[in-house]
């Protein structure tokens, strides 16, 4: 009884063995750093991964196209299907090791794969477990698999320049999170940085330069239909309050020359109002500033300058805020400046009404500027 | 007495309120998202009276008998026959109960954690694991459930703070958009977890401080409600309108945490509350499944029974649902009413009270005319 009762129990001990069911080694791991989506033709997919190669001197003979030149390590290999997963599938199907998708952190997406809806494939992120809702997504001008490809001189691989030029919040940033939850606004459009290849310096391989954001794509329920350049893109980020780094050079009217300032702080509030039928729309902005360069002959440390230069500054903004506003309320009519999403949620009882016949109100929506403008350190001395 | 062990009524709370939360935070806001959008966080709070109606009825019929489980008073109100009947439909809709909760367990850890281990092996471990606290028997789960308390409150702390930076006010705007029927339609789905508090039928009685045990039965309904409230306030400022695209939106937000980004992927946090909590949660189910059972077959001992009834309940949780869009159909159904713990927690006491309470007024009025 007792030599029973001790085997049941070694029994059973085995039976917690079975432990490490689902280890993985990362010598059996492709650790996908950037995914890159294209559209080769009608209904396909063309899904290209970048992998960094795990050791310098393995090379590509592992089936992947190697890059080695310029210290690059890293490989590309590109799966073709129907659907995402279908193009992974075949994309396994090349790969000898497993793919793990946790460290995926740029999605660069080809710009007509955008211009036919990008709902759909994103649901393959989302639903699946691995990629995580941080990666920033882009649009690219060209394909996606050249952006890729791309050698950059310092950075590893290209997806890294990528997510650092991302973080920099020169221009647009946007992470899956972001993106998800714009294409579920009460807007339905979405704004998501473009990138395109930077012309390499002369002298160098064709590849071996960088890919870089200088514009900015406008979706309107997941499609692509626009674009807008840098100047309106710190437009838009002025609106939706995300701007980081701006400059601004104002040449005033009595001066002669230009005084470039350099962004501080700036703070954009909405405020919505429903006046009747009318629709009234408050953007307050706070800005301060620091003086970085003065070509002109004005002494800045004395108040009436200040003032004037203050002001300047304020005009400025404006002027830019207001050719935003008229590309993107006039001329593209979407709203990406979350307009929608402030009206629902300061009269969520009218908003209501107003909701169905949105596209049709949004142009004439009332904008207010209201902007203050403060100019915090001028430096010392003048052109000398 | 068939149960020797005596718990104190802090055990109990504590016990039922891990039996609730377990499965709670994970679950619930996306299940209330549907209906009150990002109006959740009100939700618990109409739900939160079910829970203490459920523990008010049970420890009323505590009272009446404060010696037996729902099992045994149940014939002494309805009559040995009918008595063991609804005995035994409380004891068929605890069966399902528990699988359902373990096959939640087994399929959560398969697809979101070990998607390559064999559902047989998650299941299995722990319903022996199970197995093994309920043959200590009701001590040994008091006791452990109070352990867990501290490991789940700082972990839950730390997860609130590290997800601090990524909040915004304005995804909880406007409250109460559509008036207050959404958040209200919400809790429907909610009543399933707190109707959960009427299983305390079966350890009122095992209590050293029987007179606190109402009192602790609904402060751990208290402090439910509580819990919830953080839980959906901090997912839907960290989520917003992206929450239903979660299975699990509190899993979904740890992993989202990335500061300083080395600290990041903590959803190994989540599953070490998630795991204690849910080994308490079928432990106390579990529990209550084979101590109802043995009462019913009228046994001297339940311990003969753990091991049999586990390997029943591990074998229904196995083919529980066929996949997931059939346990979704499911838990729709549930979360629209169609709610087996209602049956259980709170409907069947509420009907024997009342029985109880009736067959009273009629021995009073017996009395009264004999006197007469």
């Amino acid at each position: 009884m007792r030599c029973m009762k001790v085997i049941g129990l070694i029994g059973i001990i085995l039976f917690l063995l079975t432990g490490c069911w689902d280890r993985k080694e990362t010598n059996d791991l492709w650790i996908v750093t950037g995914v890159g989506l294209d559209q080769p033709k009608d209904g396909e997919v063309e899904v290209t991964v970048e992998i960094p190669s795990p050791s310098g001197n393995e090379g590509g003979g592992t089936g992947g196209e190697g890059n080695q030149a310029g210290g690059n390590e890293t490989i590309l290999q590109t799966g073709k299907g129907v659907s995402i997963p279908k193009a992974i599938e075949d994309l396994e199907t090349k790969l000898p090791r497993e793919i793990l998708w946790s460290h995926t952190e740029a999605i660069v997406i080809n710009k007509e794969l955008a211009e036919t809806g990008i709902r759909e494939e994103l649901d393959f992120f989302i639903r699946h477990p691995e990629p995580r809702l941080r990666s920033y997504v882009f649009i690219s001008e060209g394909s996606a698999k050249e952006i890729m490809a791309l050698l950059p001189p310092m950075e590893r691989s290209s997806s890294e320049v990528l997510i650092e030029l991302a973080k920099s919040e020169v221009l647009m940033k946007v992470t899956l999170f972001d993106l998800l939850e714009m294409l579920k606004g009460e807007s339905g459009a979405s704004i998501l940085p473009m990138i395109d290849k930077l012309p390499p310096e002369e002298g160098k391989q064709p590849l071996e330069t960088i890919a870089y954001i200088n514009r900015s794509a406008i979706l309107k329920q997941g499609r692509m239909i626009g674009t807008i350049n840098d100047r309106l893109t710190r437009g838009v980020l002025w609106f939706r309050n995300e701007i980081k780094e701006s400059t601004v050079t104002v040449k005033p009217e009595e001066a002669d020359g230009l005084i470039s300032m350099n962004l501080m702080k700036g703070r954009t509030n909405l405020i919505p109002k429903i006046d009747g039928n009318q629709l009234k729309m408050t953007v307050k902005v706070e800005t301060v500033d620091d003086v970085i360069q003065n070509k002109t002959k004005w002494d800045l440390k004395k108040m009436k300058k200040h003032k004037m230069l203050e002001k300047e500054l304020a005009q400025k903004i404006e002027m830019r805020l207001t050719d935003t506003l008229e590309m993107v309320q006039k001329e593209m009519e979407v709203d990406i400046l979350d307009f929608a999403e402030e009206f629902r949620r300061k009269h969520p009882d009218k908003w209501k009404g107003i909701k169905a016949d949105w596209k049709e109100i949004f142009p004439t929506v009332k904008v207010i500027f209201d902007i203050e403008a403060s100019v915090l350190r001028t430096g010392q001395g003048n052109v000398p | 007495m068939i149960e020797k062990g005596k718990i104190s009524a802090l055990q109990m709370g504590i016990m039922m309120y891990h039996a609730i939360i377990a499965t709670g935070i994970l679950f619930i806001p996306s299940t209330v998202y549907e209906a009150a959008k990002q109006d959740i966080w009100i939700s618990p709070i109409w739900a939160c009276p079910l829970g203490l109606l459920s523990v008010y009825i049970a420890y009323k019929l505590h009272k009446l008998y404060p010696n037996h489980t729902i099992i045994q008073y149940s014939e002494h109100i309805l009559g040995t026959f009918l008595g063991k009947v609804l005995g035994l439909v409380l004891l068929l809709l605890l069966y399902t109960s528990v699988s359902v909760m373990i096959w939640q367990y087994g399929e959560f850890v398969v697809s979101e954690f070990l998607p390559h281990t064999p559902k047989f092996v998650i299941i299995g471990m722990m319903v022996l694991l199970c197995a093994f606290a309920v043959h200590g028997g009701l001590e040994v789960i008091g006791r452990l459930a109070e352990m867990v308390v501290p490991v789940f409150f700082l972990l839950f702390l730390i997860i609130i703070i590290l997800l601090l930076p990524d909040i915004e006010i304005k995804r909880m705007l406007p409250v109460m958009e559509n008036g207050m029927m959404p958040s209200v339609k919400g809790s429907v789905a909610l009543y399933t977890w707190f109707a959960q508090f009427g299983i305390i039928y079966f350890f009122l009685p095992f209590l050293t401080n029987r007179e606190k045990g109402m009192k602790s039965g609904m402060f751990s309904v208290l402090v439910v409600t509580l819990t919830l409230m953080f839980t959906n306030i901090i997912v839907i400022l960290v989520f917003g309108s992206v929450t239903e695209n979660f299975n699990a939106p509190l899993m979904s937000a740890t992993r989202y945490i990335s500061i300083a980004e080395f600290l990041s992927h903590l959803e190994a946090l989540v599953m070490a509350i998630w795991l204690a909590g849910t080994f308490i949660k079928i432990c106390v189910f579990y529990y209550a499944v084979v101590l109802g059972t043995a009462q019913w077959l009228n046994l001297s001992n339940y311990r003969s029974l753990v091991l049999p009834v586990g390997f029943l309940i591990g074998v229904f949780a196995m083919q529980a649902f066929l996949n997931s869009a059939e346990a979704a159909e499911h838990f729709r159904l549930v979360s629209q009413g169609l709610m087996d713990t209602l049956v259980y927690g709170t409907m069947i006491p509420m009907f024997l009270f009342f029985v109880a309470y009736i067959r009273k007024l009629r021995i009073f009025k017996q009395r009264g005319e004999r006197e007469r």
